[in-house]
């Protein structure tokens, strides 16, 4: 049933100290709960995909960590840089975190480039700010970035505007300014959902690159399972504000153990084979407003028991660093 | 009889480049020759600009093209806003991508489903009623989301409610224009699967236009590759995912996140502007097998020696030698 193919573990890393440790991170809108208390760890040059469809939490997770949610946002828990707290942190100690040690870069890189602005000047002040360079020698750095995210004739680009790049080269820029920092972490929101096909390749790519020259951590943020496959060493997926799986990719695309995942996987046109009816999860997504007793996915689950409605499941190990929060979960 | 036949059709769009610019010729959908059967799906799958939708409207008598013909059930396709057209428009329907943007935010979903029945003359209130409840029904949604507005709907509700007005007239036609790429996974199985059912139960012919490999492969019976306004692959779609002829298409299927790729080959360089087209293959400054003879002259789209595939590349033909006879 599974159309992912994982390339054969990229990476074999020792598990080493978290760079990144989020504990019971929750969320609340205006009283409305969007995060139920996330544990999430990130280690020093791991790739962590986070999957899960609109709604399920993915993005507020990293910018509550970020400290970018709106003053309503009421915000609780952990999240720790290698011991220093971020949450509720001072500005000054947030501004040296973000675009320094952890850098974030978005879905749709013409809006978060200033239209009135060079590019060269844009990635520039990313240097200034976090480098301390200046002038000359912050333009300089700047061309380097450029010509490193792959910008064919960076030093004429240098002079060009946003409206005068495609997509696919302003999501370059998006990442030279996000490399500005020399960040130890980089977190990718959506990076590709708005580019074709061949230029999502091309980006993704570059992140692989640049994660193997630079040793960064990156956390992927998506909708789409066969990026999270193609690039992460570790995923975890969201359902409805909490993590419902986590696994080693490989483990998770050939053995998903949640009946969610495993509905996402059965939802996902094969690319070969006989064509099979799709195996589409009936219903949608529950209302944060008005959650599910038990389970968030029991009314959608076709293994559904009433022991499901009776409390939430917990987030337990199936086989050694598979976690599944299911108690009908597929075990060993 | 073929339900919709397309035959070396062109579209020139004129475009201004800058505030006071000269007027430039941009080539949006050139010699596209296509078919639609009645009860099959064609896909048509390619990148933005490479002239999908612009061939959907074409199909649909929106637009009227600059060359060759359309014909609908044996007809030429009547002029826009002719009473032939209009006639005519209740057996072909578009199904956008944007159902929050196709829906009328303050119309009921009964009133939005019922108003091609009423701009067609089809039944009395009564009736129309009637085939509103059943409409509802066959797009699976509940009889009380009848009195509901569009907001108040998720968005895969909405495409059910877009599909419900699509049926409304019974049309042997759908041109979809991605249906199901505002949607989320779960939601899109779900809209696939009943777009299926319903062509089954109604012998719908559909084309239907998608960036989305996955879904192309999933819904078609027969695909078309699209680049820079010309097709330049068709074929079985199992046979043209499984085996690409086309360079293009090759590097399409290679991008396909979570695919058997592994490390693949990333195409190099953005897709080219359409008002700028490169001379001979549109694709050939991408190429990794572009020789000289692409550079000069177009490709033509015709089968290729042993399968019969229908590919438009000298390389992918063997006759990549410049003055072999074509």
């Amino acid at each position: 049933m599974n159309h992912l193919v994982h390339p054969a573990s990229q990476t074999s890393f020792v598990p080493t100290d978290p760079l990144v440790t989020i504990r019971d991170l929750t969320v609340a809108f205006h009283g409305t709960v969007a995060l139920h208390g996330i544990d999430l760890h990130i280690r020093p040059g791991e790739s962590l995909g986070l999957v899960g469809e609109s709604g399920c939490g993915k993005s507020v997770t990293w910018l509550a960590a970020l400290g970018l949610l709106p003053k309503s946002a009421n915000v609780a828990g952990s999240v720790r840089l290698q011991g220093q707290e971020l949450l509720h942190a001072t500005g000054p100690v947030l501004d040296r975190v973000r675009g320094g040690r952890i850098a974030m870069i978005f879905q749709d890189p013409a809006s978060s480039l200033n239209p009135v602005h060079r590019i060269g000047r844009q990635v520039a002040e990313a240097v200034r700010l976090h480098r301390g360079l200046s002038g000359a020698g912050a333009r300089a750095e700047a061309l380097r970035l450029l010509d490193q995210v792959g910008i064919p004739g960076a030093r004429a680009r240098m002079d060009a505007y946003p409206h005068e790049m495609s997509g696919g080269q302003n999501q370059r820029v998006m990442i030279a300014a996000a490399l500005a920092g020399r960040p130890e972490l980089l977190i990718a929101d959506e990076p590709t959902t708005a580019l074709d096909v061949t230029i999502q390749a091309q980006i993704l790519d570059l992140l692989q690159q640049l994660r193997s020259d630079t040793g960064m951590a990156l956390v992927l943020i998506s909708h789409d399972l066969g990026v999270v496959a193609d690039m992460c060493d570790r995923v975890c997926v969201m359902y409805a504000g909490r993590i419902v799986e986590e696994a080693a990719a490989s483990g998770l695309f050939d053995a998903p153990a949640h009946p969610y995942t495993r509905g996402l996987l059965g939802a996902l046109p094969a690319l070969s084979g006989a064509r099979q009816r799709l195996q589409a999860i009936p219903g949608r997504v529950p209302d944060p407003s008005s959650m599910p007793p038990g389970c968030a996915f029991a009314p959608r689950c076709e293994r559904r028991i009433d022991a499901c409605d009776a409390g939430l499941p917990p987030l337990d190990a199936i086989t050694p660093g598979h976690l599944a929060a299911c108690i009908r979960a597929d075990r060993g | 009889m073929s339900l919709l036949t397309l035959d070396h059709v062109s579209r020139i769009y004129a475009m201004r480049r800058g505030w006071l610019g000269r007027a430039s010729a941009v080539q949006a959908v050139e010699a596209v020759s296509l078919t639609v059967q009645p009860g099959r799906t064609l896909g048509v799958v390619g990148e933005s600009g490479c002239g999908k939708s612009t061939t959907g409207r074409l199909a649909l008598g929106l637009e009227v093209p600059d060359a060759g013909t359309v014909q609908f059930a044996g007809q030429a396709m009547p002029p826009p806003n002719s009473a032939a057209w209009r006639t005519l428009r209740a057996r072909m329907q578009l199904v956008p991508q944007d159902p929050l943007g196709a829906l009328d935010r303050r119309l009921s979903v009964a009133r939005q489903i019922a108003e091609p029945l009423t701009i067609h003359g089809i039944g009395d209130a009564g009736e129309r009623a009637d085939r509103v409840a059943m409409l509802l029904q066959d797009v699976g949604l509940r009889a009380d989301q009848a009195a509901r507005y569009p907001h108040a709907l998720s968005g895969g509700q909405r495409q059910r409610v877009v599909l419900a007005r699509a049926l409304a007239t019974g049309p042997d036609l759908l041109v979809c224009d991605e249906p199901v790429s505002a949607l989320d996974v779960s939601i899109q199985a779900q809209i696939v699967n009943l777009l299926v059912d319903l062509q089954a139960q109604r012998q719908i012919g559909m084309l239907f236009i998608s960036h989305d490999l996955r879904v192309i492969r999933q819904i078609s019976h027969d695909v078309a590759v699209m680049y820079l306004g010309r097709v330049i692959e068709r074929g079985d779609p199992d046979a043209v995912f499984a085996d690409p002829a086309h360079p293009y298409a090759q590097a399409l299927v290679a991008a396909i996140p979570g695919g058997r790729g592994g490390r693949r080959a990333v195409l190099q360089g953005d897709p080219p502007n359409p008002a700028d087209r490169p001379t001979g293959c549109a694709f050939h400054p991408r190429c990794p097998a572009a020789v000289s003879r692409c550079r000069a002259e177009v490709p033509v789209l015709k089968p290729r020696p042993g399968d019969g595939r229908l590919v438009a590349c000298h390389v992918a033909q063997g006759e990549s030698e410049l003055g072999l006879a074509a």
